[in-house]
């Protein structure tokens, strides 16, 4: 299951990396002889309304994707592991405030939040990263929290409090490391929803701009010629279903491999 | 005579792809009619394996019998019907009351649950037999005790009422599997009178799971040695505890720690004159408890009031039951749980007054060794740089030196070089507890505080550790707490001992005093309580039930305050 989630995870990165090389015409190129062609031998997944080469779009469209599934897991992932360390870790009251704030966040709908920051901050990538991170890092703090309150309490970090250590070390090399495993399988299912999500901000022109090739873009583009084109839907959404898949994978073997039981 | 029970050549053996391995191998033995046979051996001997094959409760579905038969007068109980007779004929108790009670089920209906499936009793009939049986387990008001969940109740009397639901369906076997060893000595004692008199009323045959000899030595009439799946011995007690004639039994035997022959602990100088190292003065230690939003606020009074002081080279035992408050004073006096009042001075310098410097001086010279070997180590580092990350933070070893120094830390413990590569996980229970001991001496310390740092090793890994011990109080002039609920123990290692009950020093004075003349009747009831392994040492102090410990608990544990 590792090796199968690996191998399409690292599929997906060769892709990007190799796409100028690989891709057979300019991504945004359009061409107005070539409209609506279906799957050929020119053109593997047909061109869209533009005469844009579909398959030079999903291949440079895996560079985004990718980009947004790892940027838009690692701030949530960075900042709710450190705030979940420390409200465990200290416990009292900046527990209790650490604790209302995560109430509050959650008690909006994600996407409705999702959408007023960018909103407020203007379209684009950057203010997507930026509402994920303010918003996605509540389920890594209260996974980690939940962690190290159990932690805490066990021999082995009253021994290292007994011999003298910081609370620094004690935090970050002897509690978060043994915290960690169920986070970086959540890291796993959260980069699959990170990626729809992604692609769902995007589809409402929120996201990356056109012309730019990414998937949720090249979906919302072409929904008005699903009848007439099938090809331009399918080939990004089938893209968006089997990197999905392949993290899904990755995450559930990680997740035998480190015990963690959902 | 027949046994009622007959188990021959009975084989189980572990099944994962190509991997099998024989976890039971050719076991016989055999159960009369009202006898306790006593099944001991160490941690994965297969003893609760033994019974739940008997059972029929295998616990996974890749463990298989293999060859053999259990009989139950004279018929094969593994290919018939198991479940007609399992709970019917057989019963069996466990080691954790607590989760083997229904916690959302009040006890009175889980004994009426067995009587009506297995005796067709319901309604008043059943709740009548329910209220006699809780009455012959010793419930001191079983009619209230019916009608009352688990929670309420001492663990003694869970493991009473969990006897109660076991015998509802009149069995004619009780398998007890550890069923005291989470208990007090006092409560154990308890419980393991309730079984003998249960046999000698009731005409109950009893198979008694346990790793403490003294436990079988005073209540089984048989005794059945086994080791690594194999029966080593079986015999009459008296017979096999005088001559034992495997070599591995000699050796539980003589590890097993004497309260009544051994000499104690002597002190080995004249302390008096020294400075104290630890000077404890009115200890108090208070949590809240429960509470809150519009609640009186309780307090759970863990410390009330102890004094007492160590001077330097004095080996110090702690014992007491549980609750005592035995390690809520190791972890204050250690600065790691602060004292609501009092004052902890160790080497001149206060907790209260000067702490930061008072607590400089506690995590330089003194370290602490913990229960549980597994979980007083980090799982993700390697021993070798769990104690290469204390040298470090010591300070006092140069770098190029630490290498070399971890070897020589090995060596103290008695623990081979190499597996400072490896991870607690892959080592035994005496290993890790070696490791810890190890990191503790890593400190370079005066003193060493050991919370129950024995309790959950088997008898042998027990002895080991105890011995390790001595050596290095003697060899290195270490100060050594040892805090203990096992009296045996503390008596052969320890000069001085301490008896704490509910959050206060009852008694304090050399082991060889305390233990021949105890001064105060709890102190006397606890050595009394011990289950010695001479068959004709009776235990004593017992109490007829457990009336004394719930209302003790209740009065004591909880104290309302403000």
């Amino acid at each position: 299951m590792l090796a199968g989630g690996l191998a399409i995870l690292g599929g997906f990165v060769a892709l990007a990396l190799l796409a100028p090389l690989i891709a057979p015409f300019d991504p945004i190129l359009q061409n107005p002889e070539a409209k609506l062609l279906p799957p050929s031998w020119a053109h593997p997944f047909g061109t869209d309304n533009f005469g844009r080469d579909v398959f030079s779009r999903v291949l440079w469209g895996a560079r985004i994707d990718l980009q947004i599934a790892v940027l838009g897991v690692v701030f949530p992932f960075l900042i709710g592991t450190g705030a979940g360390t420390v409200a465990g870790f200290f416990g009292g009251w900046v527990d209790a405030v650490l604790m209302r704030i995560i109430d509050v966040v959650l008690a909006f709908p994600f996407l409705v939040l999702m959408l007023s920051i960018i909103a407020i901050l203007g379209p684009g990538l950057a203010s997507f990263y930026i509402a994920m991170a303010l918003v996605g890092w509540v389920s890594y703090a209260r996974l980690i929290r939940a962690q190290i309150l159990v932690l805490k309490s066990q021999d082995f970090a009253v021994a290292a409090a007994s011999l003298g250590f910081s609370r620094l070390r004690i935090m970050f090399r002897h509690l978060l490391p043994n915290a960690l495993a169920g986070s970086l399988v959540f890291v796993m299912s959260d980069a699959v929803l990170v990626l729809l999500n992604g692609a769902s901000i995007s589809y409402l022109g929120l996201g990356v701009q056109p012309p730019v090739a990414e998937w949720g873009v090249m979906v919302a583009e072409a929904q008005g010629f699903i009848s007439q084109a099938w090809w331009i839907t399918l080939f990004p959404g089938l893209a968006i279903v089997t990197l999905a898949f392949g993290f899904s994978l990755t995450g559930d073997a990680l997740a035998d491999l480190m015990g963690v039981h959902e | 005579m027949t046994p009622l029970l007959e188990i021959c050549n009975l084989s189980v053996a572990f099944r994962d792809g190509d991997e099998n391995r024989l976890l039971l191998d050719g076991i016989t033995v055999g159960l009369g009619q009202g006898e306790i046979l006593g099944l001991v051996g160490e941690s994965g001997s297969g003893k609760s394996l033994l019974c739940r094959t008997v059972m029929g409760l295998l616990p996974s579905r890749r463990l298989r019998v293999t060859a053999g038969a259990v009989r139950l007068e004279g018929r094969d109980i593994l290919n018939d019907d198991i479940a007609a007779i399992r709970g019917r004929r057989i019963g069996m108790i466990f080691q954790n009351p607590t989760s083997h009670l229904d916690p959302v089920m009040t006890i009175g209906r889980q004994i009426c649950e067995g009587l009506g499936r297995h005796r067709g009793l319901t309604g008043a009939a059943a709740r009548a037999e329910a209220v006699d049986l809780l009455a012959q387990v010793g419930f001191p008001d079983p009619a209230e005790a019916f009608s009352s969940y688990a929670h309420r109740f001492s663990g003694g009397m869970r493991q009473r009422a969990m006897i109660a639901v076991a015998l509802a369906c009149e069995p004619e076997i009780l398998i007890a599997d550890e069923p005291t060893t989470a208990l007090d000595v006092t409560i154990q004692a308890q419980i393991l009178r309730l079984l003998m008199d249960l046999r000698d009323r009731r005409g109950l045959s009893i198979i008694l799971i346990t790793h403490d000899l003294g436990v079988v030595a005073q209540t089984c009439d048989r005794i059945a040695v086994m080791r690594r799946g194999q029966l080593v011995e079986v015999g009459e007690k008296r017979a096999l505890l005088a001559a034992p004639a495997h070599a591995y039994t000699r050796q539980l035997v003589a590890s097993h720690p004497l309260l009544s022959h051994a000499e104690a602990a002597l002190p080995r100088h004249d302390a008096d004159g020294a400075e104290p190292l630890f000077d404890v003065r009115g200890l108090e230690v208070a949590f809240p408890r429960g509470g809150g939003f519009l609640r009186p606020r309780r307090v759970f009074r863990a410390l009330k009031g102890v004094s007492f002081s160590v001077r330097p080279g004095e080996t110090v035992g702690i014992v007491g039951e549980s609750g005592s408050g035995k390690s809520t004073f190791a972890r204050t006096i250690m600065g790691l749980t602060r004292a609501t009042a009092g004052d902890v001075v160790f080497a001149g310098h206060s907790l209260r007054s000067g702490r930061a410097a008072a607590l400089k001086a506690l995590r330089s010279e003194v370290a602490m060794v913990f229960q549980d070997p597994f979980n007083s180590l980090n799982p993700r580092m390697t021993i070798g740089q769990t104690l290469a990350e204390v040298l470090r933070d010591q300070g006092e070893t140069p770098h190029d030196r630490i290498p070399g120094r971890i070897g020589e830390l090995l060596d103290m413990v008695g623990l081979e070089r190499a597996l400072a590569d490896r991870r607690p996980r892959s080592l035994s229970g005496g290993q890790c507890q070696r490791a810890g001991i190890a990191r503790a001496l890593a400190v370079n310390p005066k003193v060493i505080v050991a919370d129950e740092c024995v309790a959950a090793l088997d008898v042998t890994i027990q002895a080991q550790i105890v011995a390790l011990f001595r050596d290095l109080a003697e060899q290195q002039g270490l100060t050594l707490l040892f805090i203990a609920h096992d009296l045996a123990i503390v008596r052969n290692l320890c000069e001085r001992v301490v008896v704490m009950h509910h959050g206060e020093i009852v008694e304090d004075g050399p082991s060889a005093e305390v233990f021949a003349r105890p001064a105060r009747a709890y102190t006397a009831e606890l050595i009394a309580a011990i289950p010695d392994i001479d068959p004709d040492r009776p235990m004593g102090g017992a109490r007829t039930n457990d009336k004394n410990d719930t209302n003790a608990n209740n009065a004591n544990k909880e104290e309302l305050a403000t």
